[in-house]
């Protein structure tokens, strides 16, 4: 068997004689990425940002989060559009919930502690967070995908939320525009309808390295030319891990399409030339150009709608790959999970026949078209109270009245769920729809 | 290895990232940012430089470097 046959699954775990290889992998998929948005190029005008690098940036527009809206509201809109697609005994089958973020609200309390009650899962659900800048997802996926794997649980569903806010303002520069906020919810299991994961096909990568980091709840601090560096350093690491053990995979005819984290845009394009160059000697910026517009630019579709999402992000990309490129069934799938501080992976899945129905099912290219827009002034007015979003306090009330009308577009259809204060340390959420409103 | 060395490993992969320069234009007393590149431009340009001198420098040793000078001393320390 080689690794240049996507129907085949790569070498990596050899199966025993008549022993059947697991099947498990991502049977579900959404993202929400807010409810406002501001377009980059009026952000960059506002700031007085040089327009010339927003070729660099290759971003449209930037999600914003409202003064209602958290770590929290952003996993639970995430993942109940998945929870309401379930029968009541799939919900069951939820027993474990990991929520990963960098926005974190305690430092004991989780945010999946928020998110279980809120998406109402079974009391007998294992529930932890954990962080580990933007790969903390694709940790939490892969530790959950072996243990679905390792059938100790028969039938066990796993539930993976990536969700975080944006700190930055004009003090960022350039980062500023790039940075997105909200969620990506993956419910991982042994029916994986939209990615089947090749088994045992995975490379890691980690090191120490300080490129970027958020040592307080109101600010990030970032090295940009440290971070490209470990990012780039990290796919060739990485990667040449996975080599190690997938017999015969290489960077350039393995996968049909490449999903990577993407903090914005102009790196993965950046990332995919050294790729080339480096691991299979592509050289020509014609090759290179073809091979970006075919296997890399469709994951890049939503990023460059959103920013970006963290650890959330690869799946960003994902959702954006599957919905827009519409791959074949049976093709396969690279996927380079990055987070600073430095940890990596890169891994490999294979799209199921049904992924194209599954993730049509949940319109998320249709949410983004229904952000509200928000001029520069408006998107300046709300930075100060969303960069406090993550401030311990005893008491905060929020307006959530003030944003209602931002939110019409999406509550017309479905209930959000927003956050309206914090009451003795408590943070406090509502459902709101249009047809009932919060508080009411 | 020589300054001449890695100073041409680093002008040529100057030129390769950014091929509108005036070759004339990249000296050992400029930075790359004042010749245009952008954060991208550099790491590709580092990067490409460790490649034709066919060395490693750890990621943690770029944070000093500040100009085509300090660049060029570090590829040759390693070099």
């Amino acid at each position: 068997m080689t690794a240049h046959d996507p129907h085949d699954t790569p070498a990596a775990v050899p199966a025993g004689e008549g022993v059947p290889v697991p099947r498990f992998g991502i049977e579900a998929l959404n993202v929400h990425c807010g409810v406002a948005r501001i377009p980059v190029p009026a952000l960059f005008a506002g700031r007085g940002l040089d327009l010339a690098r927003l070729a660099n940036v290759m971003m449209n527009n930037k999600s914003v989060a409202l003064p209602c809206e958290d770590p929290v509201t952003h996993a639970v809109n995430a993942a109940r559009p998945l929870i309401d697609r379930m029968t009541p005994a799939g919900r069951e089958a939820i027993e474990l919930l990991v929520t990963s973020t960098e926005s974190g609200i305690d430092y004991s309390k989780s945010v999946a502690s928020y998110v279980h009650e809120y998406l109402g899962l079974s009391r007998h659900c294992r529930v932890l967070e954990v962080k580990q800048a933007c790969y903390g997802a694709t940790a939490a996926l892969q530790l959950a995908a072996a243990h679905i794997a390792s059938g100790l649980s028969p039938g066990a569903k796993a539930l993976v939320i990536g969700t975080d806010v944006s700190l930055v303002d004009e003090g960022a520069q350039y980062t500023e525009p790039a940075m997105g906020t909200g969620a990506a919810a993956l419910v991982i299991g042994d029916d994986p309808r939209v990615l089947a994961l090749d088994p045992g096909a995975f490379g890691t990568y980690s090191y120490e390295t300080f490129d970027s980091a958020r040592p307080g709840p109101t600010f990030d601090v970032a090295d940009a030319d440290r971070s490209l560096f470990a990012y780039l350093d990290c796919l060739s690491g990485s990667f040449g891990a996975y080599a190690e053990r997938v017999e015969g995979a290489d960077f350039a005819t393995t996968f049909d399409h490449l999903a990577m984290h993407t903090p914005f845009a102009g790196l993965v394009r950046a990332a995919h030339r050294k790729m080339l160059r480096e691991s299979s000697g592509v050289r020509s910026p014609e090759a290179v150009e073809e091979d970006f517009d075919r296997r890399v630019a469709p994951a890049l579709a939503y990023p460059r709608e959103v920013g970006n999402l963290c650890s959330g992000s690869l799946y960003l990309a994902l959702a954006g790959l599957l919905e827009t490129a519409r791959p074949r069934p049976g093709d396969r799938v690279g996927l380079f999970s990055y987070g600073s501080g430095c940890a990596s992976e890169f891994y490999s899945g294979v799209v199921d026949a049904r992924a194209q129905r599954e993730v049509a099912a949940l319109g998320i290219g249709r949410s983004l078209a229904a952000r509200s827009e928000l001029t520069f002034e408006e998107y300046t007015e709300l930075l100060g109270e969303t960069r406090s979003c993550l401030v311990p306090e005893r008491e905060r009330r929020i307006d959530v009245d003030r944003y209602v009308p931002l939110l019409d577009s999406f509550t017309k259809e479905r209930e959000l769920l927003l956050h309206t204060g914090i009451d003795g340390f408590h943070r406090t959420y509502t459902w709101h729809s249009a047809d009932r409103p919060a508080g009411r | 290895m020589d300054e001449t060395t890695a100073f041409e490993a680093v002008r040529s992969s100057t030129l390769e990232v950014l091929p509108e320069l005036d070759p004339a234009a990249v000296t050992l007393d400029g930075s790359l940012s004042d010749l245009g590149a952008n954060s991208i431009d550099r790491t590709e340009i580092t990067t490409l430089a460790m490649e034709r001198l066919d060395i490693t420098v750890p990621v943690t040793e770029f944070h000093a470097v500040r100009n085509i000078a300090s660049l060029v001393e570090l590829l040759r320390k390693y070099g």
